[in-house]
């Protein structure tokens, strides 16, 4: 069951891609396009690409070479999009808040800087095909997206975490279901890209992501276009109490002069 | 393959960590009101002594060098205990605030915002100040270290008033006239 060619292989190269074509449309339908600009983009696009990855696959007249250059192709258009999608997230979670836009400009390009770094002292220590040099190249491509996309997400997670800044429901499926394609993503073509693996081991990692991309478009189906159920919280009380005392010592402090030794 | 297995080990790591937030972030909306009771109070008096440069004053005249370093770092060790609460207590106000960010009333919606955004501030500053404070306890003799802590305490306390403020905006506002 678990090899290439077979039905559930055909399901889940085929399946996802049209269901993130009909999220892309009711994302139109109902108006959201315009708050998710680079998620609309990328739902119509990154499908568009991966489905016609499939009919190259199918088309006994294409060639494997031309083959992997449509696979090439797609990557350098999914690339840019995904980091564009990244950016659309990291400025709808920090965006809003005055206090941390400075400090969260300043986390982001760090950590951008330093994924950019790491992925390439990775992709230089890996092995390169010097015969099939364009597949070691799409899979060396491969993991240098996911590691960048994977680290950004999870930067972007670990501050709003930190922060507790909360993320509405569209926008935090969205980066979920990025982030959780991402990490999956990143192992695979690591291992891949760096494994002289077994046809059959193969198989299965492209199985592995092929799974972990239905998730996640079933995760952004859900986050998306299911309502949340409206439940009527009382107001939290805000402990004045507290605040005047914080108040009243750090006042204080303002004022005092640390000993120097 | 080294090179696989670290890369394995990092996304494995951060898809747990996402998970984790996932979860906890379900959590917390079905939680909710208890948020409150998540705050520690902060123990004024002991916070006053511990950052009295008085008593640091005394300290360092009477204590030998070696043992007063020691002393010093204790002193910003327990410093460190009450910025961390300040800290936390600010994380809670952030999610009380954003639970007010839904009101229908325009007033509080106001209020809360910038409740969020001062705690939110309290929050980086307190971070801010942490990191200075334990620079501090590498170096208790460095005279660097001090300045930048009062700095950030300085911030601490201008976000802290704009909270009390919002709190209470028909008391009086602070503003340090000695400063």
């Amino acid at each position: 069951m678990l090899r290439a060619h077979s039905f559930l292989w055909h399901y889940l190269w085929v399946a996802p891609n049209v269901l993130l074509l009909f999220v892309g449309l009711l994302i139109w339908k109902r108006g959201l396009r315009m708050r998710f600009p680079a998620f609309f983009a990328f739902a119509f696009l990154s499908a568009i690409a991966h489905l016609a990855l499939y009919a190259a696959d199918e088309m006994p007249s294409i060639t494997a070479e031309n083959f992997w250059r449509i696979d090439w192709a797609g990557l350098l258009i999914e690339g840019p999009l995904k980091f564009a999608l990244v950016g659309e997230i990291f400025a709808q979670v920090f965006g809003s808040y005055a206090s941390l836009a400075r400090l969260g400009k300043f986390l982001i390009r760090s950590a951008g800087v330093a994924l950019v770094l790491a992925a390439a002292i990775a992709a230089a220590y890996t092995p390169k095909d010097g015969v099939f040099g364009i597949i070691s190249g799409a899979h060396l491509l491969e993991q240098t997206i996911y590691l960048i996309e994977a680290g950004l997400l999870a930067a972007i997670f670990i501050a709003s975490s930190y922060f507790r800044l909360s993320i509405d429901r569209p926008l935090f499926g969205i980066a979920l279901g990025l982030s959780i394609s991402a990490c999956v993503h990143l192992a695979t073509w690591a291992v891949i890209a760096n494994g002289g693996w077994a046809n059959s081991t193969r198989a299965r990692l492209d199985f592995l992501n092929m799974a972990t991309y239905h998730v996640c478009v079933l995760i952004w189906f859900y986050y998306l276009l299911v309502p949340a159920r409206v439940s009527q919280k009382p107001a939290v009380p805000l402990p004045e109490n507290d605040l005047d005392l914080w108040n009243r010592e750090l006042e204080r402090l303002v004022h005092q002069r640390l000993p120097q030794p | 393959m080294t090179l696989a297995f670290i890369l394995v080990i990092a996304a494995a790591l951060a898809l747990v960590f996402i998970l984790s937030v996932t979860l906890s972030r379900n959590q917390q909306i079905s939680r909710g009101v208890g948020l409150a009771a998540q705050i520690q109070p902060i123990d004024v008096e002991a916070f006053r002594t511990l950052v009295d440069p008085l008593e640091d004053d005394y300290l360092r005249r009477r204590l030998p060098a070696a043992e007063f370093r020691l002393v010093r770092r204790e002193r910003l060790r327990a410093t460190a205990a009450y910025v961390r609460t300040a800290g936390r207590n600010a994380a809670v106000l952030v999610s009380m605030g954003q639970s007010a960010l839904s009101a229908n009333d325009a007033q509080t919606v106001d209020a809360a915002r910038q409740l969020v955004d001062n705690a939110l501030l309290l929050r980086r500053n307190a971070a801010l100040a942490l990191i200075r404070i334990y620079v501090a306890l590498a170096w208790p003799n460095s005279v660097m270290a001090v300045a930048p802590i009062l700095h950030g305490y300085e911030q601490l306390s201008g976000s802290a008033m704009l909270l009390g403020r919002l709190q209470n905006p028909t008391a009086p506002v602070r503003i340090s006239a000695t400063l």
